[in-house]
């Protein structure tokens, strides 16, 4: 069970991860951040990411009322944000806590040297354990 | 990032520059700091750790209460719920992370009284995840800024809770919607926060946010004295479906004064 620190430093592990962040996006706060970001300002950079995400997770379009999905599983229902950008990647997953929170993982990718499907796996898989007891 | 004309509190960059250890003590809250980084933030206008872990329903009050009483007196609370295995790691980081900055948000609100450090105090949390105190200024600010882009009316922060009546297009988000059913017009943003577990903060802004969509009220300026009675034809026109038209104008000049 990793705390911040180590999940942020397991993201620089995929492969061409240039920065990442744990932020919650009611409030744009950075709860932690580890490498580059765009504009050199992490702080900036979570405050605009929270911005996107907060759409992404109450537009009814993305979240509708519904809460369970087909199969019955329950869990929140948007589960990632992807902006390809000419030079980058990122890779945004909405972490479930136990208590009433809002928060994500935020990975941004190198184009030429990230995989898109394998970051967002790895990054599904490090929110997951960021919060298993 | 612009340099602030006054620093939030100029007494804490100084704390933080001589790596004080002890707690620092304004009107609306108080900063616990070991070795010039803050380890933790109290205020009463911000729901405490224990609130946010346990409103969930995933820790027992019990749960909390036996880590109280068993780790309190060497202050490793936190450690204790985790070590136990009732909060993981990552989840009392995130949860402590965000009380903390919740609380500095209150007790660094500029103009707040007088400021005093006793050295040497420790909290009973323990250490989780300290945070420069210059990034907790830095946050304070930034909030402060956040609040009033989104809807420049403090009053809304402090006044009890009322909804608008509908009818202007604008609909709550689902998390918004747990906060207005607690709106009876008695509970205050900072009482719903504690009843649904959440940041002061973070329901201060959804609350500016819904004034700003019209959804609640934004009471007028407490310093203005009532105005006279209105006749009572005046009041003939609540039922007026453009009364809600014109208090979004109203709303809009005001904002825009």
């Amino acid at each position: 069970m990793p705390g911040i620190d180590e999940c942020l430093l397991q993201a620089m592990v995929v492969p061409g991860a240039r920065g990442a962040a744990i932020v919650d996006w009611t409030s744009g706060l950075a709860l932690g951040s580890i490498g580059e970001t765009p504009g050199g300002d992490h702080e900036a950079t979570a405050a605009e990411t929270a911005e996107l995400a907060r759409m992404a997770a109450e537009y009814p379009t993305f979240a509708p009322e519904e809460e369970t999905a087909p199969d019955g599983a329950k869990g929140l229902p948007v589960e990632d944000l992807i902006v390809t950008t000419r030079t980058g990647y990122h890779v945004v997953r909405f972490v479930e806590t136990t208590f009433d929170s809002s928060v994500f993982l935020h990975l941004w990718l190198d184009r030429e040297t990230g995989n898109l499907a394998l970051a967002r796996l790895r990054l599904a898989d490090l929110a997951e354990r960021l919060v298993l007891g | 990032m612009t340099a602030a004309p006054t620093a939030v509190s100029p007494m804490l960059l100084r704390l933080a520059e001589e790596r004080a250890t002890g707690v620092l003590v304004r009107d609306h809250g108080a900063l616990y700091l070991a070795d010039g980084q803050v380890v933790h933030a109290e205020s009463p206008a911000a729901p405490g750790i224990e609130v946010l872990l346990t409103a969930g329903g995933r820790l027992a009050p019990e749960g909390w209460q036996e880590a109280v009483t068993r780790a309190g007196a060497r202050r490793e609370v936190a450690r204790f719920l985790v070590d136990s295995g009732q909060v993981a790691d990552g989840e009392m980081e995130i949860c402590h992370l965000g009380a903390l900055h919740d609380a500095a948000f209150f007790a660094l609100a500029p103009g707040s009284g007088p400021t005093r450090f006793r050295y040497g105090v420790a909290h009973w949390i323990g250490a989780v995840r300290p945070v420069p105190a210059v990034a907790v200024a830095r946050e304070a600010r930034r909030r402060r800024g956040l609040l009033d882009s989104v809807w420049p009316h403090s009053e809304v922060d402090t006044a009890p809770l009322r909804c608008r009546p509908s009818g202007h297009g604008a609909t709550a988000t689902p998390r918004q919607r747990t906060l207005l059913e607690l709106a009876d017009g008695v509970r205050t943003p900072s009482a719903i926060a504690r009843a649904v577990g959440r940041p002061a903060f973070n329901t201060l802004l959804e609350v500016r946010r819904m004034a700003a969509a019209g959804l609640v009220e934004t009471p007028s300026d407490p310093a203005v004295p009532d105005p006279a009675p209105l006749p009572a034809w005046v009041a003939d026109f609540a039922v007026d479906p453009d009364i809600a038209l014109l208090r979004r104008l109203r709303d809009a000049l005001e904002a825009s004064l």
